[in-house]
């Protein structure tokens, strides 16, 4: 219809420029359609007396409206356009081949869908034009010679890496257009800008046939699992599970995580609406170090379709190491003796003190030889590095050299540790910290008065963010969670402190008898590192009054001081961009090497000594970049699918700097499975970008027709008339034909 | 080891009120009880100052071993003179913020939970109810500290194990090795000698009865650490009530503030 009114395709509108070939000037036009105007208003103005109400004004606007179309037309419009020259260019035909063309809708598959689309009237009517390159494609590009060739069985689907082979393969051709035949279900998770911007340099169009159902009837599938890369040992971690199903909207489901089939957590969920992406958090405990490959999934459910995207795996390392926290305490104190019960508990945490007994005498526990701390509070760098966090107690700041308090601000700054400020009678404000290096790091604003130390008891609560925080989290429940520190004792004391400095986290609020809720519990990054102050040191009522079998306390101060030191760098930090290669085999390594005062390491040689799902070994050595001092990086072939661990080894002359492991995974053809519905989105936006259309394979056939006009191949430019559309009579016709039916109906013929 | 007789009623009256007081959400105040001492001390200024720790002495009941001590039982034995003088060398000698006046708790409400040190003399004549053995076993599982003092020879022991094997009937009284950190924790107490009370005025013996042998015993936690700190054959309560006698010689009274300090800040750091 469309054509028989326009006289030519919709592309040629699309595609083309609009232009008036008349030599005269736009404003003569303009001029002489206000003229007519005028002439014709005078006219009906003088003959007024024959019609009465708005209906002159009709009149006049439909013969306004006929002489502004012919003197329109006497400008001769017309459409210039960029048409290949037939058997002179080539279109190269891209079908998608990966695994997912191989899923069936109705009685064909996608793949015979688009083998139908072909050998019915496509490539013949094509060839008629021009030259056709037939390619197939998963991962690379690969020329066949007929559909017969195609068989749906790649592993995976790259799109943009397909395109940008074929035309590189064509750079020397006249490629006029590319017709992509696919579902979309683009494995590499769309296509870059690069290519795209590649595509629009050489301006050829893009065209794409989509196949599949836009939507699946009955399934669940898990987009998405987010949870650390490394854990401490024991640590309890929360894995954000994001899914989104068809067909199940209100019933219920039960997600689980897996180690080698041992089920760690697994929990009912509710499903919501049909195609909403719904994200779930599922906590579970890190069990004992090493590196896992945990499962993530969802139990299928009776009629569900496709059963092989109800599942993910992700790689963690739990680590070996036992970071070590140092405790500076400024008088002898119940919460210090309790934090410290509560830290012995708890295998992969060690706890260093230095406790102020008298004014001139210390005692320190939890060294790691004599000598370790017996001078105080360490002084040099290198000392107070050595430790992954740092809790400051009832400490004054006078207490602390100028050189302690810079060195306090670096711990955090420049080596990455967590730094915990406890309350007290002489922390915070009482320890004059707000005019101190200190302030900066204390994640709230300390006020300038004194007396903000409080002996009351007091109660406390959970904020928004606090109950969606590990480190608050007593029971998995969030809602039953938040109960349960509402029944918590109160704690013994409480320090006055201004609101939480921009970009900190409030998790916990104090709430005195009679005053308004103030922070309790406040946490933020500085640095390379994070800290926090829990402006209280009357927790250990948590624990005299509650059962002696009760761990709430242990386990709230376990989770902060694991949230402390958990991701504190170590002197050589590893590191790999993607943990899991959907379908890829390059891994880039990236290195992160610091000397005992953590300043970086420019000289030092770095080696990463892999190990494969095979137990071979394999060591490469890593190079500096040259814009980041310290940091070494390397490529490297993974080689067969499965597990990986590197393990990156640092040196100085004979020294050993430190070490650290990576470990990452490669999966082969696992992402050929999810998104199986049809990705018109990705489809369309490829042919919108690239100037091409988007057809389905019932409107294929029109795609020969309209693929003629681009830019780019061996063109000519063609001007195609428009005043002989026959909408352009229609529309003569029927301004006339309304004009002499008005004037009949109201007397004036 | 002075004593005088008080009225029942009067102590039953505070007994009374102190438990009420401690079903309210606060922590209790200190508050005055009659002593049985003949050499009384005022009431601090600032008795009622909040702190971070108090001299926390336990009143608990005789029942058949009150013996000399009549109806009112042996708990007030040197009180409050010696929790007061002793606070005093605590506030002098150490960081730790503590109360002037002593803070008396019983075993028959909750408010012990907020006092984790504890000291009781004369357990010798001690008799703990089944429910009180239960609620010290529990503080002490919590993590609550006992230091119990000045019971001597063979029949006091007897009587004192007597309520301590119903408060931990499966863990054994040992001896506490001299390296223990107890011993070490801010005095170094490796070598220790026999504290006398102040009968040594009249008799000239550092012992009583047949307590010859002084003992530092102490019953452990799963953990390794001190939950009862037993001090047998000795007499640091009186040690610290006389300690500004000119008769009574000063090495005792100097090992018995050392010892009952190192007591108070093991129990603050283990």
């Amino acid at each position: 219809m469309f054509e028989f009114l326009f006289k030519y395709p919709g592309a040629v509108f699309h595609r083309g420029q609009f232009v008036l070939l008349a030599p005269w000037p736009l404003w003569i036009l303009a001029l002489g359609i206000l003229a007519a105007g005028g002439l014709l208003l005078w006219h009906v103005r003088r003959n007024r007396g024959l019609l009465s109400g708005a209906r002159p004004i009709v009149i006049w606007l439909l013969e306004t409206a006929m002489v502004a179309l012919l003197l329109f037309m006497l400008w001769h419009p017309a459409i210039s356009i960029a048409t290949l020259q037939p058997r002179q260019n080539v279109v190269a035909v891209v079908v998608d081949d990966s695994r997912s063309m191989a899923i069936r809708e109705g009685s064909q598959t996608r793949s015979a869908q688009a083998a139908a689309v072909l050998d019915g009237k496509l490539l013949a009517a094509l060839g008629q034009k021009f030259q056709v390159r037939l390619y197939r494609f998963g991962k690379d590009a690969e020329r066949i010679q007929k559909t017969g060739q195609l068989s749906a069985s790649e592993p995976a689907s790259r799109i943009g890496d397909s395109l940008q082979q074929v035309l590189a393969e064509s750079v020397t051709l006249p490629l006029g257009a590319v017709v992509l035949l696919s579902d979309g279900a683009d494995n590499s998770g769309g296509i870059d800008l690069d290519t795209i911007s590649q595509i629009r340099r050489r301006q050829i169009p893009v065209h794409t046939i989509g196949f599949g159902r836009e939507k699946v009837d009955k399934d669940v599938e898990i987009i998405d699992a987010a949870l650390p890369g490394h854990a401490l040992a024991d640590s309890r971690l929360s894995a954000l599970v994001t899914f989104r199903q068809y067909g199940y909207a209100g019933q219920k489901a039960v997600v689980s995580v897996r180690d080698g089939g041992k089920v760690l957590a697994s929990r009912p969920v509710q499903l919501k609406g049909d195609g909403a992406p719904q994200s779930e958090p599922l906590l579970f405990n890190a069990g004992l170090a090493g590196p896992k490959t945990l499962e993530i999934s969802i139990d299928p459910l009776a009629g569900e379709e496709n059963r092989d995207n109800n599942s993910i795996r992700r790689l963690i390392d739990v680590e070996t190491r036992k970071p070590r926290i140092l405790y500076m305490e400024g008088e002898p104190r119940w919460e210090f003796k309790f934090i410290r019960r509560a830290v012995e508990d708890d295998r992969s945490l060690q706890l260093a003190s230095i406790l102020r007994t008298t004014q001139n005498k210390i005692y320190v526990q939890g060294n790691s030889d004599p000598h370790e701390l017996e001078q105080g509070f360490p002084a040099k760098p290198e000392e107070l590095f050595a430790y992954d966090g740092l809790i400051i107690g009832s400490v004054e700041t006078s207490y602390f050299t100028q050189t302690q308090q810079d060195l306090i601000r670096e711990f955090a700054n420049r080596r990455g540790g967590g730094i915990l400020f406890l309350g007290g009678r002489f922390a915070l404000a009482e320890g004059g910290y707000l005019h101190s290096p200190l302030a900066e790091l204390v994640p709230v604003r300390i006020p300038e008065a004194k007396d903000t130390f409080h002996r009351d008891f007091s109660n406390q609560q959970l904020t928004a963010q606090g109950r969606e925080s590990l480190i608050c989290r007593l029971v998995e429940d969030p809602a039953r969670n938040a109960e349960r520190w509402n029944q918590m004792p109160q704690l013994a004391n409480y320090n006055d402190v201004g609101e939480a400095k921009p970009g900190a986290v409030t998790l916990m609020e104090v709430v005195p008898a009679g005053r308004r809720a103030m922070p309790l519990l406040v946490t933020e990054n500085y640095g390379r590192g994070r800290t926090a102050v829990f402006a209280s040191s009357g927790s250990w009522r948590w624990r005299m009054w509650q059962d002696h079998t009760d761990t709430t306390h242990a386990t709230f101060w376990q989770q902060l001081l694991r949230y402390l030191v958990s991701d504190s760098p170590g002197k050589v930090t590893g590191s790999t961009q993607r943990a899991v290669l959907s379908d890829e085999t390059r891994v880039t390594l990236r290195a992160e090497v610091r000397d005992k005062a953590f300043e970086p390491v420019p000289n030092a040689v770095v080696e990463a000594h892999i190990t494969g799902p095979d137990g071979t070994p394999t060591s490469v050595e890593m190079t500096p970049l040259p814009l980041e001092q310290g940091v070494y990086t390397t490529e490297w072939n993974a080689e067969k699918p499965g597990s990986y661990v590197a393990e990156i080894v640092a040196g100085r002359g004979k020294d050993e700097l430190g070490r650290s492991v990576v470990v990452f995974r490669r999966e082969d053809g696992v992402a050929e499975s999810f998104r199986t519905a049809q990705n018109r989105e990705l489809l369309e936006k490829l042919a919108e970008q690239t100037g091409g259309r988007y057809y389905t394979a019932s409107n294929a056939a029109r795609l020969p027709e309209e693929i003629s006009y681009s830019e780019a191949g061996i063109t000519t430019r063609e001007t195609k008339d428009l005043w002989d559309m026959p909408v352009v009579f229609l529309l003569a016709l029927l301004l006339r034909g309304s004009e002499w039916v008005l004037r009949r109906r109201w007397g004036v013929v | 080891m002075c004593r005088r007789p008080l009225v029942r009623f009067t102590l039953m009256a505070f007994s009374v009120a102190f438990s009420v007081s401690a079903l309210f959400p606060f922590q209790a105040a200190f508050r005055q009880f009659p002593g049985m001492e003949d050499d009384p001390v005022p009431v601090p200024a600032d008795a009622y100052e909040k702190t971070e720790w108090a001299f926390t002495r336990l009143m608990y009941p005789s029942g058949v071993h009150a013996s000399v001590f009549g109806e009112i039982g042996s708990w007030p034995t040197d009180y409050p003179k010696a929790d007061r003088q002793f606070v005093q060398g605590v506030r002098r000698l150490t960081r730790i913020h503590a109360r002037s006046s002593e803070q008396v708790v019983d075993l028959d409400s909750d408010e012990v939970f907020n006092w984790p040190w504890l000291y009781a003399v004369e357990v010798g004549h001690w008799g703990l109810t089944g429910a009180e053995c239960a609620k010290m076993r529990e503080y002490l599982l919590r993590g609550g500290f006992f230091m119990c003092d000045d019971f001597h020879g063979s029949g006091e022991w007897n009587v004192f194990i007597e309520s301590i094997q119903r408060v931990f009937p499966d863990r054994p009284i040992v001896e506490i090795d001299n390296q223990d950190p107890i011993f070490h924790v801010l005095y170094d107490l490796g070598e220790r000698i026999q504290v006398p009370g102040i009968q040594y005025w009249y008799t000239g013996r550092i012992w009583e009865k047949d307590g010859k042998t002084p003992h530092w015993r102490a019953i452990y936690d799963d953990s390794g650490r001190v939950m009862v700190a037993i001090c047998f054959n000795q007499d640091n309560g009186d040690a610290w009530e006389w300690a500004d006698h000119p008769r009574y010689p000063e090495r005792y009274a100097s090992q018995a503030y050392r010892m009952g300090i190192n007591y108070i800040i093991y129990a603050m750091t283990h």
